[in-house]
C-alpha cells in the first residue's frame, strides 16, 4: 500500500447507539488511529435543570429504551440520595424484581438479535442473510426461544412498571402501585418454560464459545482497568460499592457512590459527542476502563446465585479473572443471564413480593446533593442531581454505560485492526463453519 | 404467501425505545418478519448508509422513522427515507414533535454545551467535539420541517398493540383505523366534577386508587392527550405526562389544549394553574414543545439570528 487511506464504517450495525468507525491507515500500511466516533447527543443534563426532582426518573429513562429501567431506578436512587428518603423494604424488592427482568430479556436480546447472527451465518455472510430475520426462517426453533425470553422479561417489567419502555411507577419514597397477585402467579407458572430456555441458551453459548475459542484467546485481546458495582465481593445490578480494578486484577478502588468525584475522570474526545471516563488516579488514557458485562464479573468474587456462580466458574477455568478477551463479554452476559432468571424466580416467590405498603405518605423535599448508581446490562450507570429546598432539580450531572465503554471499545478496536490491517491474523485463525450455509 | 414488503427503519437522534417497542410485539414477530424485506435497519442488519443511498427512489414501500433530525446526519437519513419510501412514518413522539429531547429548545445551545463539556462535575474545560462529527442544529425542529410525512404514529414509545395494529393495516395494503378517544376514555378512576383544592406532587400522600387522580389534586393531563396507550399509566397509579401528544387534529397545541381541559375537567382556574404547578412548560409541553405555538416562537427566533 503506498496511499494513506481511511476507512469509514457508517453505520455500525447491530449496536445500540449513534456510532461510526474511522479507521487511519498510514503509507507504509499501520493503523495510525481508531475512532469510535459517537455522532448525536440531546442534552439531558440541560434540560433536567428547572424540572422538580420527582419528574427527572419520568425524563432520564428516555436516554436509552433499551435500559430505560436502570435510568429510571438511578434517577429515583439519585432523588431519594439528595432528599435523604428511604423507601419501604417491599418497593426495593419491586424495583429490584424490574431491573433483573430488564437484565434478562436485555442479555437475551443481544445474544439471540445482535450477536447470534454472525455464528450462525459465519462472520462474512451476505448482510441480507446476517440478521435475525434471517434466524427466524432458518431456524425458527430457536428465534421463539429467543422471542419468549425477551417476552417474559419485557412483560414481567410492565406489570410492574406500566410500560416496559419508559415506566413511570417509581417514585421518590417507593412505587406507585404494588404487583397485583395474578400478575406474579402467571409469572411463576412461567418459571419452569423459562428455566428450561434459560438453560438451553447456556448450553448453546459453550458450543459457540468453544468452537471459536481460537477467536476469543488471540482476537482483541486488551487489558484495561474495569469498573462495576459490588455487593462485598458478590456481583449486584441494582445496589452496592463501586469497584474499580486494574488491569493486572488487584481491586484499587471501592467507594460509596456519593465519593465518584474523587475517581470518576471525564475527557472530552475531539472524535466523539460521548466523553470517555477513565479511573481518574491513573490519567487519561493510561486508566480508561471498561464497563458492561465481562466488567462486572472481572471487579467480583462471585455471583449472587448458585447457578450463575457455576457459569462463572466455568468461565474462569477458560478466561481467567480478570479477562482481558472482548469476546468473552458475550459469555459473561450468559452468566449474568443466568443470574438474572435466578433473581427473578427468587423475588417473585418471596412472601412480601405483593405487599402493599410500597409508598411513603410523607416525604418532603430538601435541599440537597445525590447520587443514584445501578448497574445496566451494557454497563454502570450515575445519576448526581442538586436540589434546592423547593424540590427543583438545579444541576444534574449524569455518566452513562457508553461513556464508560466508549474509550474501552476504541482500545480494543485499535488491536483488532492492528491484528487485521497489519498482521493479518484474521487469516490464520481457526473459525468453525457457519450454522447454516446459504 | 405474498411476496415481503421492502420495508426501511431509519433513526435520528432517539432512544432506540420505540424499535424496542417494535420487539415487544414478541410471537407476532414469526408473522410480521416474514412479510417484510428488511432493507435498511441499522440495529438489526448489516446494511450501511451507501447501500440506502444505491437503492431507487420509491422502491421501499415502507420507512419508519424514528427520533427527531438535530444533527447533519440526521437530517440527511430523514430526506434520504422521504426519497427511498412510498410511506413515510414519523414513528414515536420525537418524530412526530420532537419529544422529549425537544426540551432542549428551553436552552441555548451554548448553554447545552456548557453542562456536557465545559463544566460538570467530572468535566472541566472541553472543547465541543467536531472531527469526523457532523454538525448540531441551534434547536430541535420538527421533522415536518425538513419532509413530507404521511403518517404518525405517535407514543413514547408506541404500544407494541398500536405497532402491531399499524404494520398489518399496512403490509395488507389497508388504511390505519385508530379510535380518537383521550386517555381519560380508558381510565378505569371515577370522576366526580369535584373542584381541587391544592395541587399535589406525586410523591405527596397516598392516592385513592378509584378517583380521578387530577380530581385528588395530582396534576394528569389524560384529558386533553391521545388514548392510543389505553390509560396504562393512569391505571397503574401514575399520572398521565402525555406522552402520546394530542388527540386527531394533532397539530393542534397539547400544552395549550392541557391547561384549558384542566379548567374545564378538575375544574381549576387557569391562573391557578400556572401558580401552584411547579414547571409549567416541562409538565404541559413535555412531548411537544417544538410542535407548539411557543416552541414554534422559539424556532423563529433561532432561525432570525441564523439570518
Ligand atoms: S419517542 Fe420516546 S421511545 Fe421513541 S425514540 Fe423518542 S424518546 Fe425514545
Ligand atoms: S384526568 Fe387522569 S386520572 Fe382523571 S380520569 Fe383522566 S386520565 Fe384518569
Ligand atoms: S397514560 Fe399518558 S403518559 Fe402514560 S403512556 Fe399513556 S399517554 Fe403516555
Ligand atoms: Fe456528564
Amino acid at each position: 500500500m503506498s496511499e494513506e487511506k481511511v476507512i469509514r464504517v457508517d453505520p455500525v450495525t447491530r449496536l445500540e447507539g449513534h456510532g461510526s468507525l474511522t479507521i487511519k491507515l498510514g503509507k507504509d500500511g499501520k493503523v495510525k488511529d481508531v475512532q469510535f466516533n459517537v455522532n448525536s447527543t440531546r442534552f439531558f443534563e440541560k434540560f433536567l435543570e428547572g424540572r422538580p426532582m420527582e419528574e427527572a426518573p419520568r425524563i432520564a429513562p428516555r436516554i436509552c429504551g433499551i435500559c430505560p429501567i436502570p435510568h429510571h431506578l438511578a434517577s429515583i436512587k439519585a432523588v431519594e440520595a439528595a432528599w435523604d428518603v428511604t423507601p419501604p423494604p417491599a418497593a426495593i424488592k419491586l424495583r429490584r424484581l424490574m431491573i433483573e427482568a430488564k437484565q434478562y430479556s436485555s442479555h437475551a436480546i443481544h445474544f439471540y438479535a445482535l450477536a447470534a447472527p454472525d455464528f450462525v451465518y459465519g462472520p462474512f455472510a451476505n448482510p441480507a442473510d446476517r440478521n435475525v430475520a434471517a434466524v427466524l426462517r432458518d431456524l425458527p426453533d430457536v428465534a421463539v426461544q429467543a422471542i419468549k425470553m425477551m417476552e417474559f422479561g419485557q412483560e414481567l417489567i410492565r406489570v410492574i412498571g406500566a410500560k416496559a419502555v419508559h415506566p413511570t411507577t417509581g417514585i421518590p419514597g417507593g412505587m406507585l402501585t404494588s404487583l397485583k397477585e395474578e400478575d406474579r402467579d402467571f409469572f411463576i407458572g412461567r418459571l419452569e418454560e423459562i428455566q428450561q430456555l434459560t438453560l438451553n441458551t447456556v448450553d448453546l453459548a459453550k458450543k459457540v464459545v468453544t468452537d471459536y475459542l481460537d477467536v476469543i484467546t488471540k482476537v482483541a485481546v486488551v487489558p484495561t482497568y474495569y469498573i462495576g458495582l459490588s455487593n462485598e465481593g458478590v456481583l449486584d445490578i441494582y445496589d452496592g460499592t463501586v469497584r474499580v480494578q486494574e488491569p493486572d486484577g488487584k481491586i484499587v478502588a471501592d467507594f460509596e457512590p456519593k465519593d465518584y468525584t474523587k475517581y470518576y475522570g471525564e475527557h472530552v474526545a475531539k472524535h466523539s459527542y460521548a466523553t470517555h471516563m477513565y479511573y481518574k488516579p491513573a490519567g487519561y488514557p493510561e486508566g480508561v476502563w471498561r464497563a458492561n458485562t465481562l466488567a462486572r464479573c472481572n471487579v467480583n468474587e462471585k455471583m449472587a446465585t448458585p447457578l450463575a456462580d457455576a457459569a462463572l466458574t466455568e468461565m474462569r477455568e477458560l478466561v481467567g479473572r480478570p479477562s482481558h478477551h472482548t469476546f468473552a463479554y458475550h459469555y459473561a452476559r450468559i452468566v449474568e443471564l443466568v443470574q438474572a432468571f435466578e433473581w427473578c424466580a427468587t423475588l417473585l416467590k418471596d412472601p412480601d413480593i405483593c405487599s402493599t405498603d410500597v409508598k411513603l405518605s410523607d416525604v418532603e423535599p430538601k435541599a440537597g446533593d445525590g447520587v443514584g448508581i445501578v448497574e445496566a446490562p451494557r454497563g454502570i450507570l450515575l445519576h448526581n442531581y442538586i436540589s434546592d429546598d423547593k424540590g427543583m432539580l438545579t444541576k444534574a450531572n449524569l455518566v452513562v454505560a457508553t461513556n464508560n465503554n466508549i474509550a474501552g471499545i476504541e482500545k480494543s478496536l485499535m488491536v483488532a485492526a492492528k491484528q487485521i490491517f497489519e498482521d493479518k491474523a484474521h487469516e490464520s485463525l481457526t473459525l468453525p463453519e457457519p450454522m447454516v450455509k446459504r | 404467501m405474498a411476496d415481503p414488503v421492502p420495508v426501511a427503519m431509519g433513526q435520528g437522534s432517539s432512544c432506540w425505545g420505540c424499535f424496542q417497542s417494535l420487539v415487544d410485539i414478541h410471537l407476532r414477530l414469526a408473522e410480521v418478519l416474514p412479510a417484510i424485506e428488511i432493507k435498511y435497519w441499522q440495529a438489526v442488519a448489516d446494511f450501511k448508509l451507501h447501500h440506502l443511498e444505491s437503492y431507487e427512489d420509491k422502491s421501499i414501500v415502507v420507512g419508519f422513522f424514528e427520533g427527531m433530525a438535530r444533527t447533519e446526519e440526521d437530517i440527511h437519513l430523514l430526506k434520504l427515507m422521504r426519497e427511498k419510501c412510498q410511506i413515510l412514518i414519523a414513528f414515536g413522539s420525537c418524530s412526530c414533535f420532537g419529544g422529549i429531547p425537544g426540551l432542549a429548545n428551553f436552552s441555548d445551545i451554548e448553554e447545552c454545551y456548557d453542562v456536557k463539556f465545559r463544566n460538570n462535575k467530572t468535566v472541566e474545560g472541553g472543547e465541543v467535539p467536531s472531527e469526523n462529527l457532523p454538525g448540531i442544529a441551534s434547536v430541535v425542529k420538527p421533522n415536518s420541517d425538513f419532509v413530507d410525512i404521511d403518517i404518525y404514529l405517535p407514543g413514547c414509545p408506541p404500544t407494541p398493540d398500536l405497532i402491531y395494529t399499524a404494520v398489518s393495516a399496512l403490509l395488507s395494503g389497508q388504511p390505519i383505523d385508530l379510535p380518537p378517544h383521550t386517555v381519560c376514555h380508558y381510565c378505569d378512576r371515577e370522576k366526580k366534577d369535584t373542584p381541587i383544592e391544592e395541587v399535589l406532587r406525586p410523591y405527596q400522600g397516598i392516592a385513592d386508587p378509584d378517583r380521578c387522580l387530577l380530581e385528588q389534586g395530582y396534576i394528569c393531563v389524560g384529558s386533553s392527550t391521545w388514548g392510543l396507550c389505553e390509560g396504562q399509566c393512569v391505571n397503574m397509579g401514575s399520572t398521565c405526562r402525555g406522552c402520546f401528544g394530542p388527540p386527531p387534529p394533532i397539530t393542534q397545541d397539547h400544552g395549550a389544549a392541557s391547561i384549558s381541559m384542566l379548567g374545564s375537567y378538575a375544574p381549576m382556574e387557569p391562573e391557578k394553574i400556572v401558580e401552584e404547578v411547579k414547571d409549567p412548560l416541562g409538565t404541559f409541553w413535555r412531548f411537544d414543545y417544538p410542535t407548539s405555538h411557543l416552541g414554534r416562537m422559539r424556532i423563529k427566533r433561532e432561525e432570525a439570528k441564523e439570518k
